[in-house]
Formats: structure tokens, sequence, C-alpha cells
């Protein structure tokens, strides 16, 4: 307790105080400097990464003002003047956003069906697709009281059977067709039913009509002029379908609808408008860019194993995207009922809610087992219980799938508990039954949580490489995988194997390139998970 | 003869019927309830509650809070189901069928009952979709257009959306909100309305309109309104039950009597503010 | 959506399709979450099966005592070179990723404003989002040679000629290209998130009235950060620990990357030379395995085995984290 006389000397800051302070100080600069640690090395570790792979060094100081000016300096622009416009800033993230999915898609659509083989998908489609909606539609017209689910269900379950029955019989049928007509049903037929779907809800039922139309025959007049051109009008035709198709619908809402962003969704035109500027002074200049690792070859060549200009790691890139659409369509539906059964279906109390408990428990186990463990897992059910041959993409797939499938549940469930209860309750005083509920408000609510969830569990197993090596995947393929039974190899694991190769061309040059690939291609469905859950933010908040 | 068509039909009648007073026959009570309690685990939340609530009147439940309304106001849906830890004794009929026979379905008990939340709880979907959400669950596909229109009429509500049915219900204000979840609930023409303080969340205006509403309504259903505002049931009810604390119904009878010359000591301390 | 001609308003029932189709989609979701539990029950049958049958040939004690590893060449199958390995490893990795995570979770927690955290933590979440075999990848090929260029070092702890204390110089030796320091060091940041983000969760979850009555007492930011809050929430911290340690032990394509394959029990005295050389740890041990590809045997069986003790391994600590974690979570509420 202080005198008087004491209170000037301990409220004011002495020398000891100051040395506190200075203490302190240091102290939450050395908290800062902990918490950038990992950041910082990451970096450095990327920089290595990146230097080796791109080899900026090679590129003359002119090719780099180049850039600048017709690149750096546009975009630093443009995002200048978007900063004080929100309306525009908001139309132009839309804008990039379409157009770099839209690619993205169409790219990664025709390269998983040509390495599948654009007639084999297109059966598969035909019987287990069109064919049943078109029975179900049939049967819901002619007989009001079935269910649609199990018709539906069952009807796809007996195309499939009659596609893998009848295959030697219906494949060559199929075949006669030419190649670009296989893709048009693969594409645009799905993309013309989707844009019909929600031009619906979103315009008139005219306007949505006239769209599909319009789809339709500007994908025709495209194979028209590429036939009568000479060229195979098959990539044109996903290009057109999967990428323009999307972009002209949503920049078209953005020019008609939304007059005051007009010009952010000028946004990506603009770029590739300074890009063709860049790519022409370039050429007329004869300027060369860095001699990089990062090109076409690496991209669309398959693996050399002694000479690093001609290696690639095509083959890695579509069996990791194979492997990682057929682990999503694994994993999704069963992580999902898991979901559902804990959240909406499962009792808290008794012995019912005993097993729930159980259930939830035994789930977070799970997500904590070693990824290696998982392949053990892999090598018993696969390979020896079920015999499947070696390194597949089924059991590929299936390892990683259930590797994945905790956090699916977790990410899962979480987007069902966000769902305000107030819904359900309404839906039930309505008089819908659980499943309706579920139907009609839980999952479309909890939908773009679900989807988030699931792309960023799949975003993590792209990389992931010690179950692969267990169950014996192969290192190294020369040719995309050409079916869910066939062999195939992932990108990590060439990365692997090539971490002994001391030619400095693939320690310093190839292998980074290909780290960088893997990388680009997480950053791109971790972006793609972004993206789903703001826009359900939005969506939740109109 | 559609839906619409025969709900009509039923209404005149109600109506001849309901004018002159001194050939008033008495009509069937809509919900009774004998010997109803409700537990949850130690707790009792419903005492022994005996009840017969009339057809076509606005009967109010009023009380302190945490003495059971709501618990009773949900077993008459059965909305209580959804609580595991909830244990009913009694017997609770609608229409002379008793609710909670095995071979009842509740589902299909509430499309015959609706309910009004204390909070506006529209579905994120369109004004329209909302409306329409009772119908297209049942299964049916015809008139739906006229059906909306209908609801969206006697719940006041029309004219306001009458020309932006297409956008999302989110966007309407809380007093709209809740007029469109009534409008819901009586789009399937329910027999009985269930109401759980629907304008407690409301500003004074809304309310009114509420209140409003809620009179005309009592024309073609059968309300049931749980309020914490006595002033509001002394407004709007027909009859009036209270309930004190522990889930007792001590008194019920018209809202005339309860509030002007109640039976019990409680009831007059309650309504006159003594407590609660 | 059908409709449902054959309800009957009257009787209060649904059509008796309509209930049994929605019966059988409640039983399709029950067998989803029904496949979960097989999930587990499939890790320990395969793991039991081929587990015991290595157990039947290699007598469990040699194996969980024996101090040589080499399967391949000599049929050896001593566990604790393996275990050492994992364990250097392991504990190299703590020393980084302990104390910068819980100084990261500190700073995100009690210093940084909303705009500093809304970026530093995605940015943390990058560091575990980053493939592992990447990780091994910078680290043989970048770490190494970094830091063979600074290596070997000696420093002169106690100079010559102070009597009676004897001349001590602390040697810490060149780095060989597969060593377990680099797999050390890329593990570690690679758990850094792991720490963090629990602590920081465990952190913020601390009421604001026990910061609020440390205030008023008088406290600075540093004591009330330092003496209140990191104790109260020592149980979530303590099980980021745990499940950060879980997580390095199962960790196999970093190590094995910038490890190598040549499994040794530890040094002593020379501490450092364990870091400086090369290594094996139990999950490297099975990739080996796996890669040599022989279907059957006593070598593969023994990669079964492998598994079972690391699934037992990280079964157990992920638990025991729980437990402190639900602990920790009833005192606040």
């Amino acid at each position: 307790m202080a005198v008087d006389g004491d209170t000037d000397r301990t409220l004011s800051v002495d020398s000891r105080g100051r040395l506190w302070g200075l203490h302190a100080t240091l102290f939450e600069a050395g908290l800062f400097g902990a918490t950038l640690f990992g950041i910082v090395s990451l970096c450095i570790l990327f920089g290595y990464i990146a230097f080796d792979a791109f080899q900026p060094l090679t590129a003359s100081i002119r090719w780099y003002l180049l850039i600048a000016g017709t690149l750096i300096l546009p975009t630093a622009a443009g995002t200048l003047y978007a900063r004080r416009q929100p309306a525009v800033r908001a139309a132009n993230a839309k804008a990039f956003g379409v157009v770099g999915g839209a690619l993205v898609a169409a790219l990664c659509t025709y390269i998983v069906v040509d390495a599948l083989s654009p007639y084999d998908v297109a059966l598969v489609l035909l019987f287990g697709g069109y064919l049943p909606a078109v029975f179900t539609l049939l049967v819901r017209r002619t007989n009001r009281t079935t269910q649609l689910g199990p018709t539906a269900i069952l009807s796809v379950g007996g195309g499939l059977a009659i596609a893998h029955g009848g295959y030697d019989l219906l494949r060559p049928i199929v075949g006669t067709a030419a190649q670009w007509i296989a893709y048009f049903a693969i594409v645009t037929l799905p993309v013309a039913f989707g844009l019909w779907i929600v031009g619906r809800r979103r315009w008139t039922r005219q306007t949505a009509r006239r769209a599909v139309l319009a789809v339709i025959v500007s994908v025709l007049l495209l194979v028209v002029l590429a036939l009568g051109l000479g060229i195979d009008p098959s990539f044109w035709v996903v290009l057109l379908s999967v990428g323009a198709i999307p972009v002209a619908v949503v920049i078209g809402e953005i020019v008609v609808l939304d007059p005051a962003g007009r010009l952010g969704a000028a946004g990506p035109f603009v770029l590739i408008g300074c890009l063709s500027v860049f790519l022409a002074v370039e050429r007329q200049l004869g300027l060369e860019g860095p001699d990089g690792y990062l090109t076409t070859t690496l991209l669309l060549e398959s693996w050399h194993g002694l000479d690093a200009s001609s290696a690639g790691v095509y083959p890695q890139i579509v069996g990791s995207i194979v492997i990682v659409g057929v682990m999503g369509v694994l994993a999704f539906p069963v992580g999902i009922g898991a979901a559902l059964y804990l959240e909406e279906y499962a009792q808290r109390s008794g012995w019912r809610g005993r097993v729930a408990t159980l259930l939830e428990v035994n789930i977070s186990n799970l997500a904590g087992v070693p990824s290696v463990v998982y392949g053990l897992l892999g090598l018993a059910l696969f390979r020896n219980a079920l015999g499947f041959p070696t390194g597949i993409v089924l059991s590929a797939a299936g390892t990683l799938g259930l590797l994945i499938l905790p956090i699916v549940v977790v990410s899962a469930q979480e987007a069902l508990r966000s769902v305000p209860d107030s819904l359900r309750e309404a839906a039930v005083g309505m008089g819908a039954s659980r499943w309706q509920t579920l139907r009609t408000v839980v999952l479309p609510e909890a939908l773009p949580g679900m989807l988030t969830g699931t792309i960023l569990a799949l975003a993590r197993a792209i990389g992931e490489t010690a179950p692969l090596v267990i169950i014996a995947v192969a290192t190294t393929k020369y040719s995309p995988p050409d079916g869910i039974l066939s062999s195939a190899t992932v990108l990590p694991l060439q990365i692997f194997a090539a971490r002994s190769n001391v030619d400095p061309a693939f320690r310093h040059g190839i292998v980074p390139a290909a780290a960088v690939v893997l990388l680009v291609l997480l950053l791109l469905m971790n972006t793609t998970a972004i993206v789903v859950r703001n826009r359900f933010d939005r969506r939740s908040q109109q | 003869m559609s839906n619409q068509e025969s709900t009509q039909t039923v209404h005149e009648t109600a109506e001849t019927s309901e004018r002159p007073e001194s050939i008033q026959t008495p009509r069937a009570p809509a919900i009774e309830a004998h010997d109803l309690s409700v537990t949850y685990g130690s707790e009792t939340a419903l005492e022994s509650v005996d009840i017969q609530i009339p057809d076509r009147q606005i009967t109010a439940i009023i009380g302190p809070s945490g003495c059971g309304k709501s618990t009773f106001l949900r077993c008459i849906n059965r909305m209580n189901d959804r609580i595991d830890a909830a244990a009913v004794s009694g017997a609770l009929s609608f229409k002379g069928r008793n609710i909670y026979d095995e071979h009842v379905d509740p589902v299909a008990l509430r499309r015959r009952i609706g309910m009004v939340f204390q909070h506006p709880n529209p579905f994120p979907k369109s004004i329209y979709d909302n409306v329409a959400y009772g119908l297209r669950i049942q299964g049916i596909t015809s008139e739906i257009d006229a059906r909306v229109k209908l609801a969206l009429e006697r719940a006041a509500l029309y004219e306001e959306v009458s020309d932006s049915l297409e956008k999302s219900a989110l966007d309407l204000s809380g007093g709209q909100q809740q007029r469109l979840c009534i409008a819901r609930a009586i789009a399937v023409d329910p027999d009985v309305l269930l109401m759980d303080e629907p304008a407690s969340a409301l500003d004074p205006i809304a309310t009114a309109k509420i209140e409003d509403l809620i009179a005309e309504l009592s024309e073609e259903y059968t309300v049931v309104i749980v309020t914490h505002n006595m002033q509001q049931a002394a407004r709007i009810s027909d009859r009036t039950a209270v309930f004190l604390t522990g889930g007792e119904l001590v008194e019920y009878d018209d809202t005339e009597t309860i509030f002007e010359n109640p039976e019990h000591d409680r009831v007059e301390d309650y309504i006159t503010g003594k407590f609660g | 959506m059908s409709s449902e001609p054959n309800a009957d308003r009257e009787s209060l029932q649904r059509n008796d399709t309509v209930v049994r189709t929605e019966r059988l989609y409640g039983w399709a979701i029950a067998a989803s979450a029904l496949l979960t539990i097989l999930v587990t029950v499939g890790i320990v049958l395969a793991l039991l099966g081929e587990a015991l049958t290595f157990w039947s040939a290699v007598s469990p004690l040699s194996f969980f005592t024996g101090t040589k590893w080499s399967p391949i060449i000599d049929g050896e199958y001593g566990l604790l070179p393996l275990v050492s390995g994992t364990l250097i490893v392991t504990v190299g990795s703590a020393l980084i990723a302990l104390p910068t995570g819980l100084a990261a979770a500190l700073y995100l927690s009690e210093y940084a404003s909303e705009r500093t955290r809304s970026v530093l933590k995605p940015a943390l979440e990058i560091l575990a989002g980053v493939p592992t075999v990447i990780y091994g990848y910078m680290a043989l090929v970048y770490i190494t040679p970094l830091f063979q260029g600074i290596l070997p070092v000696s420093i002169r702890l106690i100079p010559p000629g102070l009597e009676p204390l004897p001349a001590f110089t602390l040697v810490i030796p060149s780095l060989q290209t597969f060593n377990v320091l680099s797999a050390s060091i890329v593990v570690g940041i690679m758990i850094i998130p792991m720490v963090s983000s629990i602590s920081e969760d465990a952190l913020r979850s601390v009421p604001d009235e026990l910061r609020a009555a440390a205030y008023g007492l008088g406290s600075t930011k540093y004591d009330v950060s330092t003496k209140v809050v990191v104790p109260a929430a020592t149980s979530g911290i303590v099980a980021s620990f745990v499940l950060a340690l879980s997580r390095a032990i199962g960790e196999t394509m970093a190590v094995t990357m910038a490890m190598g394959m040549s499994p040794q029990l530890p040094y002593f005295p020379n501490v450092f030379r364990n870091l400086a050389e090369s290594s094996q740890t139990m999950t490297g041990a099975m990739v080996q395995i796996a890669s040599a590809d022989s279907l059957g045997g006593v070598t593969y069986e023994a990669m079964f085995a492998l598994g079972l003790t690391l699934f037992l391994i990280t079964l157990s600590m992920n638990v025991a984290a729980e437990l402190v974690r639900r602990r920790f979570r009833e005192v606040y509420q």
C-alpha cells in the first residue's frame, strides 16, 4: 500500500519500467518472429524451387521490362482503380473466376475424356445417364404414384449393367460415329441441359429456351467450321461448351444486369489482350524468355529417365486427376451419408446414442491414423482380399478415398450443423418427413459447405504418396490411364522416384518443375474450394 | 372437386351455422386433452392437463415463462417427438382421434395442423416456393399458383409481394416474413393453426397487423395461440387457458371471464401483474 | 416429386410405399455410417493378420528388443534402430515446432489485430498443406547442401589452459547427404500449424474475465499472456503438442527422402552425429519393404508388424490428446 509520498514514484515510469517496456516489446517481436518463421522458411524453399524450375536468370533484362510494361503495369493500374469501386471489383472477381474456372474445367475434361477414350465415356453416359433419365421421366408421366428416387437409381444401375454386358456389341456401334459427336454428347448436351435448368430459374422460360438453342447451334457451327478447315473439332467442341459458354452466360449477365460493374467484366479480356500484345512484341523484338523447365514438353510428354529436355509428366498429371476424380466419387456419397446419419438420424440418448458416440470417436481416431497404415489397409483389401492387379486406378482411388473419408465426414457434419434448426422445425411443422426435410431444406443449405470440405480433402489427397508406395503403384508410366482398371501413376510418386537422379537438369530442373505443377494443381483445387465457400456465404445472405 | 372448392363449401356451411346465436349447435372440440403430462427426464413440463379446445375459435394460452405453454402447444402436433428425452403420457385427441395412437403418422398429422413459430423462419427460397412448400411435399401439383395467391391474400401479404414472388423470402422485413410463414402454414388448408408467440419478435406496428390477421383467420381455422402478452390475449382470443409454473392448467374459460372475474386467486395475481 | 393420391387426410397416415421408400433411404444412410466402423475393423484385421504371422516366425521379443534392422540382406528384424530413428526425428522436429507453434499461437491469440490474424492464420495453414514429397525433396536438394556449406563447425567452449577444467570443444560434424537434421527441419516446419492452430483455440477459449482480472491487478500484457492465459490453456496446449508429435511419428515421405535408409542405433556421447548421419524411421522401413515388392514372405509380413506398432503408438497418443482436450473443455463449460 503506497503512502502519499510514494505515489509519485510508483506511478511514473522509471528506468526499470522502461527496461520492462523494452522487455515486453522484445517479447512481442519474438512472438511475431516465431509466427513468421515457418512462413518465411517455406517461402525461401519455394523460392529455391521456383528458381530451379523457371531459371529466371537466363532471361534478359529487356524481357523483364517488357513483362513489366505490358502485363504488370496494366494489372496494377486496374487493381488500383477497382479498389475504389466495389461493384467493379466484384464483377471483376466474378469474371476472372468464371474465365479461369471454365478454362481449367475445359482442359481437365478434355484431358480425362481423351485418356479414357471418348467413346467409352459416351457409352457410359448414354446408358448410365441419358437413357435412364428419359426412362424415369416416361415412367413418371404415365404413372404418377411411383417414387422417383428408386426408379432413377434402378434404371441407372440397369443401364450400366446393359452397357457392361453388351460392351462388345455396343462399343463398335458407338465407335462408328465421328469423335466430335462423342464429345458433343459428353459435354455439349449436359452444358445445354444445365443452362436450361439455371436459365429457367434466373431468367424467363423463353430466354432459357433461346439460350439452349444458341448453345447447340453455335457448337454445330464450330464443328462445321473446323471440318471445313480440316482440323479435328473434338478439342474445340470441349473448349466451346465447357469453356466459352459459361463465360458467355456469366459475362452476359453482368453486362446486362449489372451496369455498375460492367467495366469489371472486361478484366480477364483485357488481360488476354495484354498477353497477346506481350507475345507479339516479344516475337517482334526477338526477346527470349527464361529457359525454364516448365515447358509444354513437361506438360504434354511422358517421362524420360536420361534426357531432361524430353521428359514430361503428362501421364502423371492425367493419373492424378483421374484418381482424384474417382476418389471423390467414392468418398463423397459415403461421407455425406455417414454425416447425415450422425447429424440427422442418430438419437442422442439410450443405446443408440452410445453407438452414435462410438461412431464419432471412431471417425476422429481414423483421422489421426498415419497415411502409411491406410496403405497397408489398401494392400490387404485391394491386392490380397479382392485380388486386383497392382497399382490400378481403382485401388489407388479406393485407398486414398478411405484416407480422406474421415475428413469428408467431419466437414459434412459441420456443414449440416451450420444449418439453423429453425429451418428444420419449419419444415417438420409443415408436415415434411425426415427425408423430405433433408432433401428440400437441409441438404440444399449444407451442400456448398460439404462440397468445400470434400474438395479440400481431395486437395490433400492429391499430394499423398505413402499409401500409394505401399500398394505398389508404379512410379513411372509412359501413358495415361485408360480406365478404372488400368494402372496409373501420380505426380508426387514421380517426384519421389526421381529424387536420386543427380543430373542437374533433373535435380535442379525437371523435378522442381514437376513440383511446381503439383503445387499449381493444389492451388487450383484450394481456390475452387474457397470460391465455392464464398458463393455459399453470399447466397445465404441474399 | 378440387381441394379448393371443397374447402369453400365447408366454410360456407360453417358460416351459415355461425350467424344466429340462438340456434348455435355445439360444435365438437377440435382438440381435446385428457390427463396429458409431459416430463423431460426428471423435470415435469406439463402436469395432468385437461382441456377442450373449441373448433374455429381463438384459444389463447397464457402464463409466466417456463410454465409449459409451448410444451403443450407442441404436443398438439407432436413436435415434442423431436426431443428424445420427452416422455408424454395421457391422451390428446384431434378431431376425435387419439394422436398418440401407434397408427397415427406424425408427419400426416402435421399436414393437417399448421404451426407458426416465435421467430419467423422462412426457407431460403423464393416467396412463391415458401408458400408452395407444403403443397409440394404433399405431392400436390395442380393449381399451385391459385392456392399460393389465396394463401398470401388471406395472410394480408399479397398486395405487398404480388410483383416479386420470385424474390428471396429473406429480403422481406420481419413482419412480412412472419406473415409469409402464416401464409405458408395456411396454404395447405390446415384444420388447426398453432401459433407460438408469433408477434413477440416483431415491432408494435407489425404486431398489430398480425393480431388483426389472426382475428380474421379464426373465421376459417381453429387457432391456438401461446402468448406472454396478456393484453394481446384479452384483445383477440375467445377462450383463454392460464398455465402456471409446473405445467399446471389452473383455469380455462371464456376470455372475458378470465380477465374480469377469474376464479382462482393465483390467476388473478398473475393477471394483475403480481408475478410473472 | 410424385403425388400421393392414396394419402387419406382423415386417416392420419401416409402412403405406404412412400413410408417404406423413405425407410429404405434411412437404412442406406445408416449403412454409410456403418462403413466408417468397417474401415477401422479393416485396418485392425489387416494389420493383425499379417503381423501375427510375422510374430510366429520372428519372436516378438527379438523384434522389440533387437538392435539390428536389416531385413532384406541379413534377415534381422530388430526394432530398436528404427525406434531410435523415429525418436530422433520426432524430438528434432519437436524442438522446432513446439516452441514456434506455441509462440505463434500466443501472438495470434493475444497480440495480433484481426487483420493481421486474418492474413497470418491462413498463411500458417499453408505449411500443413504442402505435399510431404515436396518437403522431402526440398530437404534433400536445398536444405542439406545449405547446411553442408556451413558445417563442420567446432566451437571452443572451454579453451585449454584453464586448469582444472578439461578442454572442451564442441564439434558439429559435417552433414552427410542423407541426414536426420534436414528431415527434422522440414517435419518441424510441417507440424507448426498443428501446434499453433489447436493451441490458439485453447488460448482463445480462456475466458476474458481472467484477463480482465489480471489487468485490473496491474499486470502487463506480457504478464497476462505468460502467467495467466498460457497456464489456463495448458491442457489444450499439451493436447496440441501430443497430436503434433503423433503426426511427426507417422510422417513418411519427407523423412524417407531426407534421411535415407540406414538404420542406426543412437550415437553416444557425440550427440550431434545422430543428426548429421543417415538413419531410418519405422515408416521409412515400411516404404523400403514395399518398394522391394515381394508379395509374401517374412519381410513382407514385417511391414505389417511395423504398421501395427505404429498404429498402436499413434492411436494411444491421439486418444491421450483427446482425453486431455476433453478435460480442458469441461473446465470452461
